[in-house]
């Protein structure tokens, strides 16, 4: 019964936008099926985003057509895709923090729902149907950023979209979250609601999705079944090239110990104590939230904490503020690269220099062409792509900017680099750039620590991983000699007594 | 046609980033058309000897600015200083008194900073309500100090004013004693702006303190240090003002907050910190006043250019807000 046109919900041809100076899209046609997961991959600046764009309306396309649902687009705002059974779950998930979970799913409705306890009957009937257990009246703020997309995916659903677009919603998801969403996923695809589903994770488009389109440089490069193309063939059109492995081979690791750190207790970490060792990269796995961050930061002087006690090469070092840390030889990459890590407003070139700039200092005022050399040292040798040092840093691509911060911090020599979620949000070519950069750093006699959510990344990265669980480190592995099943299991503190047995072996 | 395009965009860039200011240059046109006495080369020396106490007080506010604060105190600081100056000259001489001002200024901008930073919450939000009360209770140390009596030169000082009338009165060449404190003024703080590392860590303190904080930048050291520069600029400018006017009254700074936040905004100095310039905020100042001297010229009564002003400050931070969104 059904021909092929009425199978197809969303069409789009030859769709084109150029913003000044670039072609954002090109030629851009995809058909996705009723009912399908259909992947959206590429790395970033490949077009994902400014497509996702014009289909919710926020953008205007320059040509082609769209065609929804059999009927032809032409709208020009979010509301109207919306109502059109269009939803769009961003990345920055867009909830109004102070209202009640219920409110948010029903957001400016509550008349037609009759009332507040309309309202909260009606959002636990659709949190219900996709299995989140949500109490309707909690704060929207206390919640995690994974029950959040599931009041995004609750609100989606009352609009009763039949295409939802979720854009990286994996980005801020530890594991075991990520196997809730998958489930989710899988019972929105049984309600026949259809899914673009945009991952730099290729192994979440290979589990969740039937097709899926790559993207390059504002073109379709291929649309196909998953079944149909292996990762490292998918990687290839991603990039334009092939990369052989996702990860650079591992360094040795033999040295002494640099950095010892000893009973760090804070009202969220319990009793932390680890050793790190020259040239070595030190993984920590655990959810977010377990107290991974509050470890690092703990130790950079970010964080007030007292009792604790740090060794640098066997000597007790005072770390009191970052500033301390700097002078014992730590750089600190933060998991929040906007938030945290730049200073968005300012140029390259002052971003790369902030973390050195008393020693770019003589008697209080400023060399500025040593700065000036030091940018461009940094752009040439971690191949920034940026027009000039003089670009603002918040124009950069978000793999750009993690270079911008990486070279700030470069250029302080470090001999521990901490690296909190270095990865995140990047795409695969940053990413083995970044990936080269750190064992380039270990096998030079510095030492790594590597806070990530992706478990493929600390596994393959790392010689010696620790788990963290609820402010404690419930256990260290050689990743070599032990299954992620085994780590995940420490990680979500369930390994105390496997872990014994280890120990007693 | 895409060339129309760009054209159309640039001057709708211009437009945008000047609105006001091309506004104002309207204004300024039409008041030296309609009023000859605009011109005048007495009405010039007005405007330069109104400029001097402003931008000074204005040229540190644009520090506190920059570094993601405010620091409406300057009107009890100005106040206050004006105070113990007057207070001091009879006791200690002229040029001591206004060395002691100075040091008070500073004095009362480091204490400032240091009740912010004790607050611990370290917003602009923050900053304005602390500063609002610290100004509050400038004013009123200053009305004891003066038993709320206005006090005047020529009546309450026995030994003699001379230095005050020179800084009030006294020229340098073409230029006000005032505006060749300015001269000196901008040059030390352009530079210190732009070549210091110290000028360097206000700014990114503005930008972004958490990341400036991780990067090691003394962001509190930072903020002290802009409070401080306020502080300092303030007591310049209630000197200045003290001398032009010689007398000393609580009524002498009231509305000079606004003014001088005004004289900020206008030049386009970025309220959220970051972004700006010592050098926009002369621009800033120097509309400011042109607008009340042309107000006045005009005769338009003081209570609508309270009005106009409040105006400006609203519409300004509106296009700020727009230009930054």
């Amino acid at each position: 019964m059904d021909n092929k046109n009425n199978n197809i919900i969303l069409s789009i041809q030859d769709v084109e936008k150029s913003f000044p100076g670039v072609k954002a899209l090109d030629q851009v046609s995809i058909e996705i099926e009723r009912g399908e997961v259909h992947g959206l991959v590429g790395e970033n600046g490949a077009g994902k985003s400014t497509l996702m764009k014009i289909l919710s309306g926020v953008l205007k396309k320059d040509a082609g057509t769209i065609i929804f649902d059999g009927a032809v687009v032409h709208h020009t705002s979010p509301v109207e895709s919306q109502r059109m059974g269009m939803s769009i779950i961003y990345q920055e998930l867009n909830l109004v923090h102070t209202m009640s979970v219920g409110e948010n799913v029903f957001l400016g409705r509550f008349k037609e729902m009759g009332g507040m306890r309309g309202t909260h009957t009606k959002a636990k009937t659709l949190l219900d149907s996709i299995g989140a257990n949500l109490d309707t009246y909690q704060l929207v703020d206390e919640l995690s950023v994974s029950e959040k997309q599931m009041v995004e995916i609750a609100k989606a659903l009352s609009f009763e979209s039949k295409l939802i677009i979720m854009d990286e919603p994996s980005s801020s998801l530890t594991q075991d979250e990520m196997d809730k969403l998958i489930a989710v996923i899988k019972q929105l695809k049984e309600k026949g609601i259809t899914i673009i589903y945009i991952s730099h994770k290729l192994d979440e488009i290979f589990e969740l999705c039937n097709r899926v389109t790559i993207m390059r440089d504002g073109h379709v490069i291929d649309t196909q079944l998953t079944t149909d193309i292996t990762r490292n063939e998918m990687i290839a059109k991603m990039v334009g090239r092939t990369i052989e492995n996702e990860f650079p081979e591992r360094p040795k690791c033999d040295g002494e110990v640099l950095l010892e750190v000893k009973s760090l207790n804070t009202h969220k970490l319990k009793n932390v104590s680890f050793e790190l060792r020259k040239g070595e990269i030190l993984g920590f796995v655990g959810l977010v939230g377990a107290g991974r961050t509050e470890i690092v930061r703990a130790i950079f002087g970010a964080d007030q904490v007292k009792g604790h006690e740090i060794l640098i090469d066997g000597k007790v070092v005072k770390i009191k503020n970052p500033k301390d840390a700097m002078n014992a030889g730590l750089a600190l990459v933060t998991e929040d690269r906007k938030q945290q890590g730049l200073v968005l407003s300012f140029t390259v070139e002052k971003n790369v220099s902030m973390a050195s700039l008393d020693r770019l200092s003589k008697f209080g005022i400023l060399n500025k062409s040593k700065e000036k050399d030091m940018a461009q040292r940094q752009v040439k040798g971690l191949n920034v792509k940026t027009p000039t040092i003089l670009t603002k840093v918040s124009s950069l691509s978000g793999g750009n900017q993690q270079k911008v911060v990486l070279g700030g911090w470069l250029e302080t020599g470090p001999r521990v680099l901490i690296l909190d979620e270095p990865t995140r949000g990047i795409d695969v070519g940053a990413k083995y750039e970044i990936y080269l950069l750190m064992k380039e750093i270990a096998e030079s006699g510095g030492a790594i620590i590597l806070i990530s959510s992706e478990l493929p990344e600390v596994l393959n990265m790392s010689n010696r991983v620790l788990t963290v669980y609820e402010g404690r480190i419930t256990g260290e592995f050689d990743p070599l000699k032990t299954t992620p099943d085994h780590i995940m299991r420490n990680a979500l503190g369930m390994g105390e007594e496997e872990q014994n047995n280890d120990q007693a072996n | 046609m895409t060339r129309q395009i760009r054209l159309g965009s640039v001057f709708n860039t211009l437009l945008k980033e000047y609105t006001i200011v091309i506004g104002i240059m309207v204004l300024v046109l039409i008041t030296s058309i309609v009023e000859p006495r605009f011109m005048t080369s007495g009405n010039m020396i007005n405007i330069m000897r109104q400029f001097g106490p402003l931008i000074l007080v204005a040229l540190g506010m644009t520090f506190v600015i920059l570094a993601g604060f405010i620091d409406l105190s300057v009107t009890g600081q100005l106040f206050l200083v004006a105070v113990i100056v007057m207070k001091l000259i009879d006791p200690i001489g002229q040029i001591p008194a206004m060395l002691v001002g100075v040091a008070f200024g500073g004095l009362f901008g480091y204490f400032n900073s240091k009740v912010i930073i004790f607050s611990g919450a370290l917003t602009q939000a923050e900053a304005l309500f602390i500063t609002y009360g610290l100004s509050t209770a400038y004013i009123g140390i200053g009305q004891m100090i003066s038993n709320g009596k206005t006090m005047n030169m020529s009546i309450d000082l026995t030994s003699s004013y001379s230095m005050f009338q020179y800084v009030g009165l006294g020229f340098i060449g073409p230029f006000s004693i005032s505006f060749v404190i300015f001269l000196v003024a901008i040059v030390i703080l352009y530079f210190f702006q732009s070549k210091t590392y110290m000028g360097r860590s206000v700014m990114l303190t503005g930008g972004n303190k958490t990341a400036a904080r991780i990067a090691g930048i003394p962001i509190y050291r930072s903020i002290t240090i802009v409070y401080m520069i306020c502080g300092i600029m303030t007591a310049i400018g209630a000197i200045v003002f003290m001398s032009r006017a010689t007398t000393v009254t609580s009524a002498m700074s009231i509305g000079l907050e606004t003014d001088v936040i005004l004289a900020v905004v206008l030049g386009g100095t970025y309220l959220g910190g970051g972004r700006g310039s010592v050098l926009r905020t002369i621009i800033g100042a120097l509309i400011v006043i042109l607008i009340s001297n042309c107000m006045n010229l005009l005769g338009i009564t003081i209570f609508w250019q309270d009005i106009t002003r409040g105006a400006i400050l609203i519409i300004a931070i509106w296009l700020d807000a727009q230009k930054n969104n």
